[in-house]
């Protein structure tokens, strides 16, 4: 990191972009052409990440964007969308386009369309060491000649070729090459020619756009082509693409793809040599696959690999949580015995020592479960655990890869809402962003311990087991709801490559992990700091009351009547569900100190306040509602208020019914 | 049959059409049928529409028609009871072949299933015809959906029989008409499905490898 202040400072003119189909190493790559100098943030406008960085190149610095993994430049989705933007921005002068060797046929798709955009291009032919494994040759010199591209043949994981890659793509930058021409055959060429010959009547638009480029993406149908010409142009447009499908017989859309890949294939014919055979070449990731995906051997292995995540996360974390605990309790001691000044006591231990604690105590179960998913999802193992899970979790309307982050719900809800990241759908995402609420998280059992202590005695087990059912039946009937409700009528197909398996090096799965970690921390953690304070100060107001005359006190009597019918209408528990919001397990601390008998007399204290058939219904309320704010604030990081402000409303709404049928449905049976 | 509703008797013709065609050309295009029925394309393409609804055929946009498993056995049901009136008129009451020909195109769509299969049984009784099922057999070439192919099996891709983005997608990551695509295993719960295609893995729900229509090679 340390490189002279000049070059620091210096502004970056040159800039690099990375593209490629998902799973071919470009991270890998990202990596190392930047080292630690990255930026991890968010495209304008949408939830792709947008991952920078730069290098320093003969003294002068270059920066590196890394565009989303994507197989075409179309509108098929919001990655594909981000990137195509950007490629049309012009930000980037070049584009090293990374391309796995062994899969030059799809690879070669993108760089295809990219070429026909005109966009500067260097090709990294990447994993060559994996390709010649596989009995599959690339003559690169060949290849070069046929695209007009240099091509470096590079191993990513090993560091090979990234001298020659930045050194090439260095070359390139900020030159103008001629878009690449395909021909699409008589029938669709035809038609282009009169689709051009139209826009180039219109100098405003073959000022940025080359118009072959835009006559091809029009009859493509693509949005943003549409967008660009007027009327007339379009007219042209229906009556090309009518001619197009009379003629051929077939529609323009497919001739064009067709067309690329026919394109493409002669390429493939003339650079690519396999040694052996297809049947011949079972690689390992196959024989891998083959028990992994095994029809009796895939779900056990599943449910054993979640459960070793499991295990991962939260055993090695809670010591670790303990630690972070008691630092901060040692911090707050010191504090509070150096402060005099009583209110200004209270704020800082209660306040903000606590706040920040609060926080970083969810680091550890973050970075770890980061690094198990990181190294799920870099081995190629994610990929099958959807395709495994997927028949299950599609009856739930939801998609394979939605398990994980429901699993990983029942230790905590703030990891598992940042694990929804590894859906790539928006409307998966939302659905399952909005359903991991209703796992019953590891820090609402001493609330269930506390009743079920206290009012089942003999039955604990079964009762805490029926809340962990009552949870996940409210989660799978809000999926369904949601489904239909929110996204009625949205395709969300499960095409999805199943990537080789490869291991995963030690820096890019750290990387990883730090990545989504910090982006916690730094989103999620000023909105939990922040209601942290909130709540201090709504304690606090006016300053040396007891807790019943305080703001937050008078809010619970508010509420009293609210929550009657549900059968806990006192403003102790109205005022420890307002307390649960910061952390779960901070209602039974709330209710010691509203009982004024601390935590040990508590389970007593209860059964005069309390009916088992009100214990039940205070306990399911405890699970269902609003979320604590750390996952509102990772929710929030993952979506926006929108959709944090909405699962805040709705899960308090469903947690007040289902109290209420409980306890009036209770009531009825005679159980009251 | 009977498991059907009844088709009109157009498109009872177009069937056996598609059937017919399907047995002497490679692919059946609208034009082909267009021209055996003396029909306008126009015509044609509604009628497919509706074979299409009910599942009968597949046809890609403007591409070659299909028949479909379903479409398949309905189209030699009608063949069966062509040929069966046909045979019964001239070889059991002597009428002359040409007459029993056009009489036969008119009957074999009024005739209800029932009776018909009676009729066959009595002419099958009687040694009239041969015994046997609809001479119409699914063969191992014939094209099917991705989703009915075997695991291990390969095939060629016929069509793409999906719309808008979907469709797009299915194209652009290489499922292209003419792309070799093996079946490689089913998930442990029996969907999705894993194919290998260009080299490379991908995972499919069947309902969407339902769309894909492939030859068996």
């Amino acid at each position: 990191m340390a490189k002279p202040a000049s070059v620091i400072e210096m502004a970056a003119r040159k800039v690099v972009a990375l593209a490629g189909n998902p799973n071919v190493g470009k991270t890998c790559i990202f990596n190392n052409l930047t080292g630690a100098r990255q930026h991890v943030g968010n495209w304008p406008g949408v939830t792709v990440e947008k991952k920078e960085g730069y290098f320093v190149y003969n003294g002068e610095k270059v920066r590196v964007v890394d565009l989303p993994g994507i197989y075409s430049l179309g509108a098929y989705s919001e990655d594909e969308v981000v990137a195509r933007n950007y490629l049309l921005s012009g930000d980037a002068g070049v584009v090293i386009n990374i391309i796995d060797a062994s899969n030059l046929e799809r690879n070669l798709y993108l760089t295809v369309q990219m070429l026909e955009m005109g966009t500067n291009v260097v090709a990294a032919l990447n994993m060559v060491d994996e390709a010649e494994v596989r009995g599959i040759k690339v003559n690169t010199d060949k290849l070069a000649r046929i695209l007009g591209i240099p091509v470096v043949p590079t191993v990513a994981p090993k560091k090979r070729g990234m001298a020659e890659l930045v050194a090439a793509a260095m070359q390139e930058t900020m030159k103008s090459r001629e878009p690449l021409k395909i021909l699409y055959g008589k029938e669709v060429e035809e038609e282009l020619a009169k689709l051009e010959a139209l826009i180039d009547k219109h100098p405003m638009l073959t000022a940025k756009l080359s118009s072959r480029w835009l006559a091809v993406k029009l009859l493509e149908g693509d949005d943003y082509a549409l967008r660009q010409v007027g009327k007339d142009i379009l007219q042209q447009r229906e009556e090309s693409i009518r001619r197009i499908e009379e003629n051929s017989g077939q529609d323009a859309e497919s001739l064009i793809v067709e067309g690329r890949y026919g394109f493409i294939a002669g390429i493939v014919e003339e650079t690519v040599t396999r040694r052996k055979t297809p049947e011949e070449r079972l690689t390992l990731s196959d024989k891998i696959d083959k028990i992994v995906t095994h029809r009796v051997l895939g779900i056990p292995i599943f449910l054993a690999a979640m459960w070793a995540v499991f295990q991962f996360t939260f055993t090695l974390g809670d010591p670790l949580i303990g630690y972070v605990e008691t630092f901060f309790e040692w911090l707050g001691g010191l504090a509070g015995a150096w402060i005099t000044n009583e209110v200004l006591a209270s704020l800082v231990v209660d306040g903000i020592i606590g706040g920040v604690g609060s926080v970083l105590v969810f680091i550890p179960p973050i970075f770890l479960l980061f690094l198990a998913i990181s190294f799920l999802e870099d081995s190629g193992y994610m990929a099958r655990a959807a395709y495994v899970t997927d028949r299950f979790m599609h009856t739930l309307g939801l998609h394979g890869k939605s398990f994980i982050p429901l699993l990983i719900g029942f230790g905590c809800n703030v990891p598992a809402v940042m694990a929804t990241r590894t859906l790539e759908n928006k409307r998966d995402r939302i659905i399952t962003l909005l359903i991991t609420p209703f796992m019953s998280c590891a820090a609402r059992l001493p609330v269930y311990v506390l009743f079920v202590g206290a009012f089942f005695a003999q039955r604990e087990g079964l009762v805490i087991f029926s809340l962990y059912l009552l949870g996940i039946v409210i989660a799978i009937l809000m999926g369904m709801l949601f489904k239909t409700l929110f996204f009625k009528g949205e395709q969300a197909p499960f095409v999805m490559e199943l990537p080789p398996y490869r291991m995963p090096t030690l820096k890019g799965t750290l990387i990883h992990m730090w990545e989504r970690g910090y982006s916690f921390i730094r989103k999620a953690g000023t909105i939990i700091f922040g209601v942290v304070v909130l709540i201090w100060l709504l304690s606090n107001i006016p300053f040396g009351v007891p807790v019943e005359q305080s703001l937050i006190g008078r809010l619970g009597q508010l509420m009293t009547p609210i929550f009657a019918p549900c059968g806990f209408g006192t403003w102790e528990a109205a005022v420890a569900l307002s307390f649960g919001i910061l952390a779960k397990e901070a209602v039974v601390g709330t209710l010691g100190v509203v009982y004024g008998v601390g935590e040990e007399g508590l389970a007593t204290a209860i059964t005069q306040y309390f009916t088992p058939l009100s214990a039940y219904a205070f306990m399911a309320m405890t699970l269902l509602y609003i979320p604590c704010v750390a996952v509102i604030g990772a929710i929030k990081r993952e979506t926006n208020w929108k959709w944090a402000g909405f699962a805040v409303g709705y899960t308090l709404a469903i947690g007040w019914i289902v109290a209420f049928l409980i306890y009036q449905g209770g009531k009825l049976l005679g159980l009251g | 049959m009977s498991n059907l509703q009844q088709l009109s008797p157009a498109l009872e013709d177009y069937l056996e059409t598609i059937l017919e065609l399907s047995e002497q050309e490679k692919v059946v295009r609208v034009t082909d049928i267009a021209a055996r029925l003396n029909i306008a394309k126009a015509s044609v393409a509604q009628a497919l529409s509706n074979l299409k609804k009910l599942k009968l055929i597949t046809q890609d946009r403007y591409g070659p028609v299909w028949l479909t498993a379903k479409g398949r056995a309905y189209a030699a049901g009608v063949r069966r009871r062509h040929e069966t009136l046909v045979y019964f008129l001239v070889n059991v009451l002597g009428v002359d072949p040409a007459i029993a020909e056009k009489d036969a195109c008119e009957m074999e769509h009024v005739v209800s299933s029932q009776t018909m299969d009676r009729l066959v049984a009595f002419l099958e009784s009687k040694r009239y015809i041969p015994i046997g099922e609809a001479n119409v057999q699914e063969t191992e070439k014939s094209p099917k959906r991705l989703d009915e192919l075997a695991v291990g099996k390969r095939a060629k891709v016929v069509s793409v029989n999906a719309t808008g983005a979907f469709r797009r997608r299915l194209l652009e990551i290489g499922i292209t008409p003419g792309t070799e695509i093996v079946i490689e295993g089913v998930a442990p719960l029996g969907d999705p499905v894993e194919v290998n295609v260009k080299g490379y893995h991908l995972s499919l729900r069947k309902s969407e490898a339902a769309c894909i229509l492939v030859q068996p090679t």
